[in-house]
C-alpha cells in the first residue's frame, strides 16, 4: 500500500468514528437517556451477554426471533449503518438492504420518535465498543420467514408518521404521550393483540396476556387500571418498582430495572399524567361471588391459612412490603394469568436503587393443587370490594404446564 | 521442642486464605431467587414398614399406646401413627445420627451440657433394645412378649424401665424407655406429613393451631377462645381435596 492510500484509509477511519467524537458528547448523552426510555437493552442483550450485542431469543406466537447486535461492529453489528439507515429502521421497519424487520421490533411505536431523538440514539450507539456477535437473523419458520410478507402486515396494521401533539392538552400530557406511544412502547405489551400479532388499535392499553403474564389495563379505570392510583403513586411505582399498593415483578420488573427507574422523574410524571388523563376503558365489573359460594368458602380457608400472614385477613397487605389485595387492579384483571403464576411459582419483586429490598413471595405450587389455587384466587378476586370472574382449575392447569415445561 | 517454622505458618495462612475464598460469595441486586423453588417434605404413605420387623412393630405399637392411650379425649399413640413416624425416622437420616459428630471419645459420665455421648445410633438402640425387651419379657412372663402382656403388666414394666429398675439382658432399659418416650411425643405432635399426628389429633388435643403463623387478628383478644381449627403443611379438610 502506498503512503497516499494509507493516509486516505486513516482519514476514512477518522470519518467513521466521527459520530463517537467529543463533538457528539451532548447528543450521545441524550441518546443514552433515550435508549433507556426505549429499554433497547432489554431485548438487544443475550442472557449474560454484552449489553446491546443482541442474541436474545424473543418468543413470539409465530416463532423465535433472535435480536440483532446494535454495537457498531462493521461485520456483525450496525457499524456500516448511516444515520439515515438507522432512522429508516426506526421509522419504517426496514433494514438498509431493503428487507423488512418484524414488528417484534416495535417500529409501529418508534415511528413516532422525533428525528432528532433518533439521531441522538444513533450517536449513543456509535459510542459503544464494537462487539463481534453474529446472530442468526433467520430463525422464523415458514411462512413467517418470508420477510416481504411484512409489507402486507404493514399495510394492514402499521401507520407510519411522527408524533402529533394535541394542542388542547398540557405540555406534560403531550410529553407523556410522546414517551408512552413512542419510545416507551408500553402498548406492545399492554394492548391486546389480534390473530396476526398486531396490537388492536381499537383497544389501546386495555390489558393483554404476554408469555403467561397479564400486562394490566393502563387506562384510568378505577377497578382495572390506574384510576385508584394518584399520579405520584404511578411515578413511585415506575421509579422504585413499588408503591403502597404493590410491587413489580416479572417482565414489568425488568422494564423498571432497565428503563423507568433510570428515567428522569419529570418524564415519569409526564407519562403518569398522560396515562391517567387519556380516559377510561375496560370490562364492566361483574357482581362479586357471594361468600356462601363453595369456591369462596374453600378459598377463604386456604387464604386464612396460607396468605393472610403477609397479605392480612382484610387483604390490606403491608405498605411497601406485602402487596395490598383489596381493590388492587392487578388482582381484578379479566385474565388471571399473573395471579396464577405468582401463586404457583412465587415472585420476586424488582430491586432498584431506591428500593433495594426486593421481597419475594414463596412458591406454593407444591402445596396447592389446581382446584385449590383456583379457589383461593376466586376468593381474593371477589372479596373486600374486589369483583372479577372466578378462576377455573383449567386456567391453573394451563399455567402450571407452562411453568413446568419452562416455555 | 516443637516449633512452628516460618514455612509452616505461611502454608497454613495460604490454606486458610484459599478456603476463605472458596466459601465466600457476594450477591448484588438482591439475593438469588428462582421460580418454583420449594423444598417440601415428601408426605409419608403408610406402605410397608421401612425399618421395623413385624415383632418390633407389635412391641412399639403396644408401648406407644400405653404412653398415650386412646380415650375420650382422642386417639392414642398407635392410632395417631406414632409407630409409623418412628419407623420412617429410623429409616431416614435420624436413624444413623447423620449430621451428628459420631466419633469418640465418649465420656462414661458426661455432663448434661455435653449432650449425647454414645456411639450407638438410634437404629442400633431400637434393634438391640427391643430384642433385649423381648428376651426380658419371655424370661419374666412365661414366654410372653411385651405386646401380649396385660395393660397393668405393661405399665408396671415401663415404669420399672423408666426408673432403671428393670434389668434388660445386655441393654439399658432406661435409655430404651427414654428413646421411645421422646420419639412418641415427637410423633404425636409433629406435622402429619411425617406420618404421626394423624388428622392433627395431637394438635386438636392441646389446641395448637398448626402451621398458621400470624395471630395479629387475635392477639388483642385475651381470654377468648381461638376458633380456627388446626392446619397442617398439607392443609386441612376445609381446603377441599388435599394435594
Amino acid at each position: 500500500m502506498s503512503a497516499r492510500w494509507g493516509w486516505l484509509a486513516g482519514f476514512l477511519l477518522l470519518a467513521g468514528s466521527a459520530w463517537a467524537s467529543e463533538d457528539n458528547y451532548v447528543a450521545a448523552t441524550r441518546g443514552r437517556a433515550l435508549a433507556i426510555a426505549g429499554d433497547c437493552i432489554a431485548c438487544h442483550t443475550a442472557p449474560g451477554g454484552v449489553p446491546f450485542a443482541g442474541g436474545l431469543p424473543l418468543e413470539t406466537p409465530f416463532g423465535t426471533i433472535m435480536t440483532p447486535n446494535l454495537t457498531p461492529d462493521e461485520a456483525t453489528g450496525i457499524g456500516r449503518w448511516t444515520v439515515d439507515d438507522f432512522a429508516r429502521a426506526m421509522h419504517e421497519g426496514v433494514r438498509p438492504d431493503g428487507r423488512q424487520l418484524y414488528p417484534a421490533f416495535p417500529y409501529p411505536f418508534y415511528t413516532k420518535v422525533a428525528r432528532a431523538d433518533v439521531e441522538a440514539i444513533y450517536a449513543y450507539l456509535r459510542t459503544l465498543d464494537p462487539v463481534t456477535s453474529r446472530v442468526d437473523r433467520d430463525t422464523m419458520p415458514f411462512p413467517f420467514n418470508i420477510r416481504a410478507a411484512m409489507s402486507g402486515w404493514n399495510s394492514l396494521f402499521f401507520t407510519p408518521g411522527a408524533f402529533k401533539p394535541d394542542p388542547q392538552r398540557s405540555e406534560e400530557y403531550n410529553r407523556g404521550a410522546y414517551l408512552v406511544e413512542g419510545l416507551g412502547h408500553c402498548g406492545a405489551c399492554h394492548t391486546p393483540l389480534n390473530a396476526l400479532g398486531a396490537n388492536k388499535a381499537s383497544q389501546p392499553l386495555q390489558a393483554n396476556r404476554i408469555n403467561d403474564w397479564t400486562a394490566p389495563n393502563l387506562t384510568n379505570d378505577a377497578r382495572l387500571g390506574l384510576g385508584s392510583w394518584s399520579v405520584d403513586e404511578v411515578v413511585t411505582y415506575l421509579r422504585t418498582g413499588r408503591n403502597a399498593t404493590g410491587q413489580a415483578s416479572g417482565p414489568m420488573g425488568e422494564v423498571i430495572a432497565h428503563s423507568t427507574s433510570q428515567m428522569p422523574v419529570a418524564d415519569l410524571r409526564a407519562m403518569a399524567i398522560y396515562l391517567k388523563e387519556r380516559g377510561t376503558a375496560g370490562s364492566t365489573a361483574p357482581s362479586p361471588l357471594p361468600a356462601s359460594d363453595a369456591r369462596m368458602r374453600t378459598g377463604e380457608a386456604i387464604f386464612i391459612d396460607t396468605c393472610s400472614a403477609c397479605h392480612t385477613s382484610t387483604g390490606a397487605g403491608i405498605a411497601n412490603i406485602f402487596p395490598r389485595l383489596a381493590k388492587n387492579p392487578v388482582v381484578q384483571q379479566d385474565d388471571p394469568a399473573t395471579l396464577v403464576r405468582v401463586v404457583l411459582a412465587g415472585a420476586r419483586a424488582v430491586a432498584t436503587a431506591a428500593a433495594p429490598t426486593a421481597p419475594a413471595m414463596p412458591s406454593l405450587g407444591y402445596r396447592l393443587n389446581d382446584e385449590q389455587v383456583a379457589a383461593v384466587l376466586t376468593y381474593v378476586r371477589n372479596s373486600w370490594g374486589n369483583a372479577a370472574e372466578a378462576v377455573s382449575s383449567a386456567d391453573v392447569q394451563r399455567v402450571r404446564k407452562v411453568l413446568v415445561s419452562g416455555k | 521442642m516443637n516449633r512452628t517454622t516460618r514455612r509452616q505458618l505461611l502454608s497454613a495462612s495460604a490454606l486458610v486464605a484459599l478456603t476463605g475464598t472458596a466459601f465466600g460469595r457476594s450477591f448484588r441486586n438482591g439475593l438469588p431467587w428462582s421460580p418454583n423453588e420449594a423444598y417440601p417434605p415428601s408426605p409419608i404413605t403408610p406402605r410397608a414398614w421401612q425399618f421395623f420387623s413385624p415383632d418390633e412393630v407389635a412391641a412399639v405399637d403396644a408401648i406407644v399406646d400405653r404412653l398415650i392411650p386412646s380415650d375420650d379425649l382422642g386417639a392414642g399413640g398407635r392410632e395417631a401413627g406414632c409407630t409409623v413416624f418412628i419407623d420412617r425416622q429410623l429409616a431416614g437420616p435420624y436413624g444413623v445420627h447423620d449430621g451428628l459428630y459420631m466419633d469418640g471419645p465418649f465420656p462414661p459420665n458426661p455432663l448434661p451440657s455435653q449432650g449425647l455421648q454414645s456411639p450407638v445410633t438410634p437404629r442400633q438402640q431400637y434393634r438391640q433394645g427391643l430384642a433385649a425387651l423381648s428376651a426380658y419379657c419371655k424370661a419374666t412372663y412365661a414366654g410372653r412378649v411385651f405386646a401380649s402382656l396385660s395393660h397393668e403388666e405393661q405399665d408396671a414394666l415401663l415404669t420399672a424401665m423408666e426408673k432403671g429398675e428393670a434389668k434388660l439382658p445386655g441393654y439399658d432399659g432406661r435409655s430404651l424407655f427414654a428413646a421411645i418416650y421422646a420419639n412418641t411425643i415427637e410423633g404425636y405432635f409433629a406435622d402429619p406429613v411425617y406420618g404421626g399426628n394423624r388428622d392433627m389429633v395431637g394438635w386438636k388435643l392441646v389446641g395448637f393451631p398448626g402451621t398458621r403463623y400470624d395471630y395479629r387478628d387475635v392477639i388483642d383478644k385475651p381470654n377468648q377462645p381461638y376458633m380456627l381449627p388446626p392446619v397442617a403443611m398439607q392443609g386441612r379438610p376445609a381446603w377441599g381435596q388435599l394435594p
